[in-house]
């Protein structure tokens, strides 16, 4: 009976001490995965490592509507411009964001300027191309969670936005920061003097959209480019890793391993190879591959390869080269597009300034594929390239512009105020009827939108254009 | 007999309890028989009025109590008969005729906190299945075998993967989460056990319910707790329901062991209807270099110049034959004070998918030890492994449908070892057989329970239970081998390890106490506190690129990426309980809880919920007519609280596994956001029923309605990415279940030589989405792919029941324009033909389908002849619609039966835009057609494929689930031998009796059982039926 009593008060007391402990042993929710704050460092790791992606993301969409690239498939929805659900890559485009406006808010309360002003600057990055694909989009009533369903924002204002956010960067970069930015930074490694650079050519790049708008001062674009980048060595670009491959490189590889992809445009291919124009381009060889004959023969937008094999019978991203070599870059922006920015901002006032932007412009996108001097002489000797100050058109600054952007999102902001004029470019087979016979201007809203923010989302057509291209 | 509410533990309970303690006594033997015809009657309890002085029957119905002086009155009870009380009057032998107790039903049940009750004086439905009816479904996985058993309850297999998972779902979906678990709470002798199925990351795999890992042969009985009354005092846990699980105890007498073996084969149970006149190529023409495996020339065309070129008949030759081994020993036994049982088995079971095989070994002990007449203590242990190695089912299915129907399957590997591909792509069984996934799971179950019992109307029980496991994963899929021209499964390869553990502690505490207060007021009152702790945490380290080729270690690749998830979730209960009945004719139960839950916010983590029922049996005080034995009427309302998982509230930021890069980790937003207001979930349930017995009890009738509302849902609302989260959790939301079950049990036949007894059971369940959080128009809860469009959505849409599959249909003729607002196709509207002659798309999604089975039930029949036995159970289910991906990706490669016609010409039956009726002919071949006009990829490429509504179909069926004959040896054969008793049986299992679907077992579902977006067959495991033969021996 002893044991019994003992075990009673055991129990007993047991059951109290379990009681009285309650309130702590109870307190065990704090995420012991996710912590509740991020140092600014990580963040911006992160913000450029995803803006960087972001980019290609965005050229991805875009690389098939200006011909860069064609489908194997007939048909093939990106070729034939029908309405596609992009809810992903809108989903990576406001993930940054959201990181973005983190990084700034803590920034500022820490008076690490640099920081703020790297995210401002790759805010309006982001922001700008959201713009461009979509136009109007939430931004003020965004990234805070005030509202379920943030409002969607005038694209118009939100360039005014996007320029606002490259001249307070520009300020906060020339204040002393209590952070120093080092390699955290995966585009300029903390060089600010770089970060300037790139905020004033992204200001270029803003700024010569609203080309053909009312308010447009090609004076103002070019004393942004004058504060741009002056050589290579400033390119916007962020280098990829051993643990994560370069996604045009992937790209690549993944066509070789028959996840059919990256294959290449007729448009592009006659472009380069003396059939759309007299000169063969030596860039070619460099970006492109050959069929298992040696050809370039490449595939028409929304006809797909017809008879032709998975492999060896047209002209496809092939790994290794500039654009596709594992650990190579993803551009954000160049050297090479601010000069051809130059050269259309001062064609109509100034131009032997635009006839000397536009050759500097082809010179630096070859020197960038590593095109042999003797080549890049030859190129530019060429008289259908440098055909004199005075036969220079906006067509030629176009089309050099058109095949320095390659896969990059800014072909289609260019194509698109062309009105996808360049030489020889025709509408895909098959089109999609809905687009009566006309080329996409802008990308619907995704479904992830339509379906939780539906209210607040624009009704919108395939050919309705953003603000600045009306 | 009088509704006693007593902690009965068990019967030998009552054997321990009689062991001698005064030394003053009277010897009283006797023998108890039945009134009616004699016979002895083993297993009645005999009580000392007063005492807790007990004993029961053996099998020759004779007993022997002491009873101490000072005590005159013996009380002998029996389910099924009337109790009786008998005078001793210093008479030291008492014979006894018990009388049947016809106007009750003889079903005792199992509730909540493994208290034994009598079903009659429940408020509520319990439904209970024994040891007989789990092992004669064969079935491994105890889920599945209460499959069509149990009314209200949807049991749903997976697919025919060596332990994959099953699903179970009582009375409803409940949640509109789509991440939510809506399956019940399982209990094993009182401890709360895991039942998560977590699924292989990437390609489906079909891994196991970790009820899985419990062996059905250790089961003694099933109860189920369907309704929030049922499952009031388990509180947050069992919101979905429960299932208590009672396993086998050993019992007092001599030592008995059991020994059964059974060797079963199983096969693919419904196939496709496939096409076998195409073969390899585009277009119609043959190319043995092709892509496409079935869009080629007519098979006996080619022939006449490729001599073996044939209809390989790949579809059935790829699959094996699968085997299922069962061995099961146990042995039991003891003596008043204590009490053994443990039990060793061991199931090999392999696929019917080359490769896939999965294995299971368990070994048990439980023990009940009486130290003293006012205490005893009980522990059982046991302990699991189990895995296997689970084939990338999808993936393989999906290769099935690429690879040529004209080229061998079977011969898929060169000497050196590399894979022989056709058209570049990959052959299924390469794929099975390399590209591995291997999972092994140590668990121990163990657990304690003390009880004492200070005076005979208080009782003191304390439980401490433990589920531990540990899983661990290999996923290895090999790079090149460094082969000249091979084909290899990936250019790089990888190693996946992942490790899993995961440890459940409960404890609990009751107190209880009763008193009968007069002769017709009886009284008991139970409260206690209940504790629960999970704890889990994984590790998954991937490893890409091996440097050496097939040295498959982490070590030997380039790139490794980590990712680990910890988790813990702490439960704090009281509960209390009071019970009272008046005169064994009313019975009023009222409980209430109250949860601490850690998962939820300091401020809102308390909660409290009560619970009211009630029975009348109006049998007692009405005069029925004489075919009416017994009827009961019930009524409850409950309410449950609900919390939600762990670590969810708030805003946090996450490092993406693809860090570090160079050195650097970077963070970003987590895109969940908690509310920190967050509040428990409420689930508030009314229920109706009566019981009725007729005709003796030869039919008894169960029939309950019920509504179950749960508002404040507790869901990840998929928000606008542009607000800086993708989900946010909060409360959002209601979702109601409202249905109806019947359960007749019939007795036909009740004769000394042949008896038939029946046992059904229907239910229906109507779900209605009532509410979505304001800005939220609608749910997604998965989609799933189908080509060139033909994609498709399971949504939650306010007013519209959970499980619409939403995709793209065929334009509809309407005169004067299509109606506003259309949001359901009406598949018998004509038909809009276009000026091609071919029906139009429309991509705009509408709702095709419901995958939520409206109606669900089962039948058993047992038949005893002599010493044989016949029991068919079969069940079934309708008004229910699947996406039929497997048919989707038929059409689009030209496999299915169907395209069979493709160099056919038809007119499509329908209108044209201006009304006339279409007369256009139009060819459904690919290329140019005889009429000279070029059709391009033909009619099932450009059209059929893409359009949903070809796909979503009807998924009702009927299934002999099990049939079983059993053949039981004499006893009096086996006299003088040291066999006790003999029984050989065999049993098939799920043969498909009728189903409209077009495909492999409808019933299989991609998603596993942890998902609920069971609308999708995907490419899953095809579903099997299968073939035993079973021996059990008894020494």
């Amino acid at each position: 009976m002893k044991n019994i009593s003992k075990i009673k008060i055991l129990m007993m007391s047991a059951l109290m001490l379990l009681m009285g402990a309650c309130d702590s042993w109870i307190d065990v929710n704090e995420n012991p995965n996710n912590p509740q704050d991020a140092p600014i460092q990580g963040l911006l790791t992160n913000i450029t490592f995803e803006s960087t992606l972001n980019v290609y993301r965005a050229g991805s969409i875009s690389s098939n509507y200006v011909q860069h690239l064609a489908s194997p498939n007939p048909g093939s929805s990106s070729d034939i411009m029908e309405p596609l659900d992009y809810s992903g890559t809108w989903g990576s485009f406001y993930s940054v964001m959201s990181d973005i406006t983190d990084l700034v808010r803590k920034s500022e309360d820490l008076g690490a300027t640099h920081y703020a002003a790297a995210g401002q600057t790759l805010m309006a990055l982001n922001l700008g191309m959201v713009v461009d694909m979509w136009g109007e989009v939430p931004y003020s009533e965004g990234f805070d969670f005030s509202t379920v369903t943030p409002a969607y924002d005038d694209d118009q204002a939100l360039y005014t936005e996007v320029l606002s956010l490259l001249d307070q960067a520009i300020v906060n970069f020339g204040l002393t920061s209590t952070v120093t930015i080092g390699t955290d930074d995966f585009i300029y490694g903390g060089n600010i003097e770089k970060w300037v650079k790139f905020a004033n050519s992204l200001k270029a790049r803003y700024l010569l959209h609203t080309s053909g708008t009312q308010g447009y001062n090609p004076a103002n674009v070019l004393a942004a480019a004058a504060a741009g980048m002056t050589n290579n060595l400033d390119d916007a670009k962020m280098n990829f890793f051993d643990q994560r491959f370069n996604p045009w490189a992937q790209v690549a590889i993944n066509n070789e391993n028959l996840l059919l992809g990256g294959w290449i445009s007729t448009q592009f291919i006659e472009a380069l190879d003396g059939t759309s124009y007299p000169t063969v381009d030596p860039r070619l060889q460099l970006m492109v591959g050959t069929t298992d004959a040696g050809e370039y023969i490449g595939v028409e937008n929304g006809a797909g390869r017809g008879n032709a094999p998975e492999q060896g019978a047209r002209s496809t991203l092939i790994p290794g080269q500039y654009y596709t070599s594992t650990l190579g870059p993803v551009l954000i922006m160049t050297y090479s597009e601010l000069k051809f920015i130059e050269a259309e901002a001062a064609f109509s006032t100034d131009k032997p300034r635009a006839y000397a932007a536009y050759l500097e412009g082809i010179r630096a996108h070859m020197q960038m594929l590593s095109v042999p001097n003797d080549q890049v002489v030859a190129y530019l000797a060429d008289p259908s390239v440098s055909m004199g100050v005075g036969a220079l058109t906006i067509n030629d600054v176009f089309k050099e512009k058109w095949i320095a952007t390659f896969l990059h999102p800014e072909t289609w902001n260019d194509a698109r105020r062309f009105n996808y004029a360049y030489k020889d470019m025709t509408l895909p087979q098959n089109l999609n009827p809905d687009l009566n016979n006309q080329f996409i201007r802008r990308l619907p809203y995704p479904d992830s939108e339509v379906s939780r923010n539906g209210n607040n989302v624009p009704t919108v057509t395939l050919l309705d254009r953003i603000w600045w291209n009306q | 007999m009088k509704k006693r509410i007593t902690l009965m533990v068990t019967f030998f309970m009552f054997v321990l309890l009689s062991h001698p303690m005064i030394a003053q006594q009277n010897s009283v033997t006797g023998k108890v028989t039945t009134k009616e015809d004699g016979q002895p009657l083993p297993g009645v309890t005999v009580l000392v009025q007063n005492t807790t002085i007990g004993t029961v029957t053996d099998i020759d119905g004779k007993y022997s109590i002491n009873v101490p002086s000072g005590r005159n009155v013996l009380l002998f009870s029996f389910i099924g008969f009337k109790e009786q009380a008998v005078e001793v009057n210093n008479r030291s032998v008492i014979d006894l005729g018990m009388e049947a107790d016809i106007e009750q039903l003889s079903e005792v049940v199992v509730t909540a906190f493994g208290i034994e009750v009598e079903k009659k004086g429940l408020g509520y439905s319990v439904q209970k299945i024994g040891s007989e009816d789990i092992m004669r479904t064969k079935q491994p996985n105890l889920v599945n075998a209460m499959q069509g058993q149990i009314a209200g309850v949807q049991v749903t297999n997976s697919g025919g993967a060596p332990g994959q998972s099953a699903r179970i779902i009582i009375r409803g979906v409940t949640s509109l989460n789509p991440g939510a678990d809506n399956q019940p709470l399982f209990i094993v002798d009182g401890i709360q056990i895991d039942n998560s199925t977590v699924e292989s990351p990437g390609t489906p795999r079909g891994l196991s319910n970790r009820v899985a890992d419990l062996n059905p042969d250790d089961v003694e009985s099933i109860n189920v707790l369907k309704g929030a009354a049922a499952t009031a005092l388990y509180g947050v846990r069992a919101a979905n329901g429960a299932v208590i699980i009672t396993t086998k105890k050993g019992k007092a007498g001599s030592t008995s062991v059991n020994v059964s073996s059974s060797i079963g084969f199983e096969q693919i149970n419904r196939y496709p209807e496939f096409q076998d006149q195409f073969g390899q190529g585009f277009s119609g023409v043959y190319d043995p270099s092709s892509f496409w495996p079935a869009w080629g020339a007519p098979i006996s065309e080619v022939r006449q110049t490729v001599p073996d070129h044939k209809y390989q008949d790949n579809w059935r030759r790829a699959f094996e034959t699968g085997s299922q081994i069962n061995n099961n020993v146990n042995i039991s036994g003891g003596n008043e004070n204590a009490t053994f049982f443990g039990s060793f088995g061991r199931l090999d079971h392999k696929g019917v998918i080359p490769f896939s095989d999965w294995n299971r070994t368990s070994a048990k002990v439980n023990g009940q030890v009486k130290v003293s007449n006012k205490f005893d203590f009980s522990s059982s242990l046991n302990y699991i492994n189990s895995g296997g190695n689970r084939v990338p089912h999808d993936r393989f299915m999906e290769r099935m449908v690429y690879w040529s129907e004209t080229t061998d399957i079977r011969n898929y590997i060169k000497p050196d070892g590399t894979m022989v591909s056709v058209g570049g792509n990959t052959n299924p069984i390469y794929d099975a057989q390399f590209s591995t996934f291997e999972d092994n799971v140590n668990r121990i179950l163990g657990n304690v329970t003390l009880n004492y019992k200070p005076a005979d109307w208080i009782n003191f029980t304390y439980r401490v239970g433990m589920d531990a496991y540990s899983d661990s994963r290999t996923e290895i899929t090999p790079g090149p081998k460094g082969i000249d021209g091979e084909a290899p499964l990936s250019s790089t390869g990888f190693i996946r390890e992942i490790r899993i553990n995961s440890r459940d502690l409960t404890s609990t505490f009751i107190v209880s106490m009763q008193k009968r207060w007069n002769e017709n007021w009886n009284t008991s009152l139970r409260f206690g506190n209940d504790i629960f702790e999970r704890k889990f945490d994984r590790l998954s380290s991937l490893g890409e690129n091996f440097v050496i080729p097939e040295f498959f270690n982490l070590n030997n690749t380039r790139q490794v990426f980590s990712d680990q998830g910890k988790s813990i979730r702490r439960l704090v209960g009281f509960y209390g309980d009071v019970t009272a009945d008046y005169r064994g004719t009313v019975f009023l139960n009222i409980t209430g809880r109250n949860d601490i839950s850690s998962t939820l916010p300091t401020e809102n983590n308390s909660f409290f919920y009560p619970s009211f029922n009630l029975s009348y049996l109006f049998s007692e005080s009405f005069d029925l007519p004489a075919w009416m034995t017994f009827g009961k009427l019930r009524a409850s309302y409950a309410e449950v609280g609900k919390d939600t998982d762990p670590h969810l509230l708030g805003a946090t930021y996450l490092s993406p596994s693809i860090y570090p890069l160079n050195g650097q980790v970077g963070f970003t937003r987590n895109g969940r956001f908690g509310d920190p207001n967050l509040k428990p979930e409420r689930t508030s349930s009314i229920e109706f029923g009566t019981q009725i017995g007729l005709f003796k009890n030869k039919i008894e009738l169960d029939i309950a309605y019920y509504k179950n509302n749960t508002k404040d849902q507790i869901i990840p609302v998929p928000v606008s990415t542009t607000t800086g989260f993708s989900s946010y959790v909060t409360n959002a939301g209601e979702i109601q279940n409202e249905g109806v079950e019947f359960i007749l049990k019939a007795m036909p036949i009740q004769r000394n030589d042949f008896s038939w007894t029946i046992n059904f059971n229907l239910s229906y369940n109507n779900n209605t989405v009532k509410s979505i959080r304001e800005g939220i128009d609608e749910i997604i809860v998965g989609s799933q792919f189908g080509y060139v469009g033909s994609t498709v959505t399971m949504k939650l849409v306010e007013g519209r029941p959970y499980g619409d599959i939403y995709g793209s249909s065929y334009q509809r003729y309407y005169q004067g324009g299509v109606p506003e607002g259309l949001t359901t196709l009406n598949r018998d509207q004509d038909l809009l033909i276009g000026t091609n002659g071919f029906p139009i798309r429309n991509g705009t999604q509408l709702i095709l389908g419901n995958a939520i089975p409206k109606w669900i039930g089962g039948i058993r029949n047992d038949f005893n002849y002599k010493n044989w036995d016949l029991s068919v159970l079969i069940d079934g289910r309708t008004g229910v619609q699947q996406y039929n991906q497997f048919d989707n990706f038929l059409a689009a490669f030209g496999i299915a039966g169907y395209t069979a016609n493709r160099n056919e010409t038809r007119v499509f039956e329908g209108f044209l835009a201006d009304g006339t009726a279409n007369s256009q002919e139009v060819w459904l071949g690919q290329g140019v057609g005889p009429d000279n006009r070029n059709y391009g990829a033909g009619f099932y490429r450009n059209s059929y494929r893409g359009v949903s509504e070809n796909f979503v179909q009807d998924a009702s069926f009927l299934k002999l689930r099990n049939i079983t004959l059993g053949y039981t040896l004499p006893p009096r054969i086996l006299e003088g031998t040291f066999i006790k008793s003999l029984r050989a049986s065999v049993a098939a299992n799920n043969i498909i009796l009728y189903t409209p679907w077009d495909g492999f077992d409808p019933e299989s579902f991609s998603a596993g059982a942890g998902g609920n977006a069971i609308g999708f067959t995907g490419l899953g495991f095809p579903g099997v039926q299968s073939l035993f033969f079973t021996l059990n021996l008894g020494f």
